[in-house]
């Protein structure tokens, strides 16, 4: 080792570690470290636990050495040539120094974390060890040895042309999966191996490295070949139908590829058209312009009379104007509406046939059971919106383009903030009330249900609303900022669960209630409280909206957006 | 590292090695792969080169099944139903359609090694062959499978032993037949090994590549896999 190469590595080293102390001022280093040496400290504490003898029984430890020698060597391979530092480069290798004196310079920082690494594991694992010290000084020497193959792994590894290199890898992976296998094999009887893997017929698959009359030696095949000569079937049924069945699909599969393949038509050219929409749909449907396009063809309206859409209405009057001229979306939430309250008067009706005949089996429980069932059924009708909710984009989803006029608008953010909100509550609204009068007509629904439900549904409507748009204008002051594109799964999916917790409160509080209150009461007394309690929470939800539409800084996020 | 590219085959030489016949192919391939295989590549694929020999490996081997006692597990099978004379009628069914399941399992084998080999040669060797040829290499290999079971019969009818194989199992004869370490040992069989050797030179002239690049992976696969399985069993 030369001496002056050992100076610098000192040096190195010593200014490492006051780089280190200095960084401790930072408080995530400090906070990194402490909980390092915590760890460290919490361990050294138990260090008598039985837990410790096990992890340096003879299995364990053959394992933690196969690892590291296999670590080290592919480690090496795959590196191609030692790493040095840049500095190392330029001042190192242009110095007097050999081959050899570079080697052990580079190697010198790695026998001094071996040394560390056979002081811990001394400290760790001494009351479990007869010789602390030699096994202390072993486990540094076998480090220093995995050092040792690492780096002669890649020196190898660098000489060797590019076509060996990739052939030795794979090599390396197979031989390390074979020993890993063996090792699981010998030391804890793991068999990764599939027991049908073991069978004389897999031989077949190593022909003509096989001895043919071989195959007639598995027993599952003898057995099923007995069987066969016995029934005199070749094709025994129990093989036979779930083998046609195979082949009759098989053979549908093969003939509508055929039938597809041989098609004369071009795919070119009406690919270019559809491929061309459907990219001008998403690109609208990112930008929040869904129903541009369709807009463009409409006829002019005229101006509203009606006072409720002068002012901030007129946002209103504008929302009802895009809704009128959506009704494919319409028609769609409509159809979907009619089917969910099909299946809905589908099972009251089925319910209701039950009962009829078979009232002896509900017994004193028949107006729990029903009031349960159409409770439930009610509260299917109440989870409509959050599907409608995503059926009727008129609000801050189409506007977020407009957001940076609206904040110039003479209007208040919370009466701007009700009118984008208004829209698609009433269209919910509308489109829960047609499944309800649809279930109360064909279902049978009982009427004195009602008077809560028509408060009820108002309340989860707006809730929803209010969560999804405050999620709309964040993502729209975000696009005029210039932040961001379109909203990340992640976010949806957190814009979803909040969309659940926001019932929550009453939901919970309601429970509450139903739990500690007996009698006839306690049922209207906490749908009263779960209902005022959502309300107000709507509230809360509509006051923020204002709020964070307030905060919208025109000035900055429209200079952001310039820049 | 540089970017590894899938060539094509190596081009025909400019002068054809002279075409033989399936006979002398089969006998050829057990002193002379090279050459049967340097023709093999340079002439277009015959479905007799495929056929004949795989049926002729299936026919020895329903053959030397029948030599070495291979109805000793038939019989033990059906021995428990019946009156005698039905059992005769049921162990010769069963004599027949182990028959054919040998001769079927040599075309499987037969299809699938070709399968490997192909496999081998695009996605490690990065050339492209047709897969007839790959079969072809194989199919004719059957030469030294036919000697190998032969000779694996006649060693049975010797020893007394149907597992008698020739291969380093034979020191550990005393052991039982599925012991691991006779096992393992069986893996070393000498007409196993010489028909890898033989494969990885029909994979070598296929791919135009080198004989060790080629029998780094053929033995790869058919001896070390092999024994890797059996020592994990």
């Amino acid at each position: 080792m030369n001496r002056a190469l050992l100076y610098l590595w000192w040096t190195l080293l010593r200014r490492r570690c006051l780089c280190f102390c200095r960084g401790l001022r930072r408080p995530p280093t400090l906070i990194a470290c402490l909980w390092a040496l915590g760890m460290a400290g919490g361990l050294f504490y138990y260090r008598g636990n039985e837990a410790f003898g096990r992890l340096i029984r003879r299995d364990v430890l053959a394992g933690a050495i196969l690892i590291m020698i296999l670590g080290s060597i592919i480690k090496g391979f795959l590196q191609r040539g030692l790493a040095f530092e840049p500095p190392d480069i330029e001042f190192v290798f242009t110095s007097p120094f050999t081959q050899r004196q570079i080697l052990l310079y580079r190697l010198l920082p790695q026998y001094l974390y071996a040394a560390i690494q056979g002081v811990v594991f001394a400290a760790w694992f001494a009351p479990h060890l007869r010789h602390p010290v030699l096994a202390a000084g072993c486990v540094t020497l076998f480090q220093v040895a995995c050092f040792h193959l690492a780096m002669a792994a890649a020196v190898w590894g660098g000489a060797v042309s590019d076509r060996l290199h990739y052939r030795l890898r794979w090599m390396m992976l197979g031989t390390c999966f074979v020993l890993t296998a063996l090792y699981f094999r010998v030391a804890w009887e793991v068999d990764f191996v599939p027991a049908c893997l073991h069978s004389p017929l897999v031989q077949l698959a190593f022909y003509p490295a096989m001895t043919p009359s071989d195959v007639t030696t598995s027993a599952w095949l003898m057995g099923w070949l007995a069987g066969l000569a016995r029934t005199g079937d070749v094709l025994a049924p129990t093989f036979l139908e779930p083998a046609s069945w195979l082949a009759g699909f098989g053979l549908a599969a093969a003939l509508s590829l055929w039938g597809l393949l041989r098609l004369k038509a071009s795919v070119f050219e009406p690919a270019l058209g559809t491929t061309t929409r459907r990219a001008e749909a998403r690109l609208r449907a990112v930008e929040g312009r869904a129903g541009v396009a369709a807009v463009a063809h409409a006829r002019s309206a005229r101006l509203p009379r009606f006072p409720l859409f002068q002012g901030v209405g007129a946002l209103v009057w504008r929302n009802l104007m895009a809704v009128r001229r959506s009704r494919k979306d319409l028609l769609a939430a409509f159809a979907f509406v009619g089917i969910y309250s099909t299946i809905l008067i589908a099972l009251l009706w089925k319910f209701h046939q039950y009962v009829a005949r078979a009232p002896v089996n509900l017994g004193s429980d028949a107006p729990e059971v029903s009031l349960s069932f159409h409770l439930g059924v009610a509260i299917f009708i109440a989870a409509l919106a959050f599907f409608l909710q995503r059926l009727f984009p008129f609000d801050f989803r189409r506007d977020g383009n407009h957001v940076v006029g609206f904040r110039t608008l003479p209007v208040s953010p919370l009466a701007l903030v009700l009118a984008e909100v208004s829209v698609p509550t009433f269209l919910v609204l509308v489109s829960q009330a047609v499944g309800l009068v649809a279930l109360l007509i064909f279902g049978r629904f009982p009427w004195p249900m009602l008077p809560p439900l028509l408060l009820s549904y108002p309340a989860v409507a707006l809730a929803l609303n209010s969560v999804w748009n405050l999620h709309y204008l964040l993502t729209a002051a975000r696009q005029a900022a210039g932040r961001a594109e379109a909203a990340s799964p992640v976010g949806t999916l957190m814009v979803v669960i909040f969309s659940f917790l926001v019932f929550f409160p009453a939901i919970w509080t309601a429970q509450r209630l139903c739990h500690f209150v007996s009698g006839p009461q306690a049922l209207p007394l906490a749908i009263t409280t779960g209902l005022a309690i959502q309300i107000g929470i709507d509230v809360l939800m509509i006051l923020a909206l204002a709020g964070l539409f307030q905060r919208f800084e025109v000035s900055r996020d429209t200079r952001a957006n310039a820049l | 590292m540089s970017p590894i590219t899938i060539e094509t085959a190596p081009p025909a030489p400019s002068h054809p090695p002279p075409p033989t016949s399936l006979f002398a192919k089969l006998t050829n391939v057990l002193a002379y792969p090279g050459d049967v295989f340097a023709e093999v590549a340079s002439a277009p694929p015959r479905l007799r080169n495929i056929l004949i020999p795989t049926l002729l490996v299936g026919v020895a081997g329903v053959m030397a099944a029948g030599a070495t006692g291979g109805d000793d597990p038939a019989a033990a099978a059906v021995a428990a139903t019946g009156t005698a004379a039905a059992n005769v009628v049921i162990a010769a069914r069963l004599r027949l359609l182990s028959a054919l399941v040998t001769l079927l399992a040599v075309f499987i084998g037969t299809g699938w090694s070709a399968l490997v080999l192909w496999g081998i040669g695009r996605v490690f060797l990065k050339v492209r062959f047709s897969y007839w040829k790959a079969m072809e290499v194989v199919a004719l290999t059957g030469g030294i499978v036919i000697l190998g079971t032969v000779f694996a019969a006649l060693l049975g009818i010797l020893t007394d032993d149907a597992d008698a194989r020739p291969a380093l199992s034979l020191l550990v004869g005393r052991l039982p037949a599925d012991h691991a370490v006779r096992l393992a040992f069986g893996v070393f069989n000498l007409f196993h090994v010489w028909a890898t050797a033989v494969l990885a030179i029909g994979l070598s002239k296929l791919s135009g590549g080198s004989f060790k690049e080629s029998a780094f992976w053929v033995f790869g696969y058919w001896l070390l896999v092999k024994l890797a399985l059996v020592m994990l069993a």
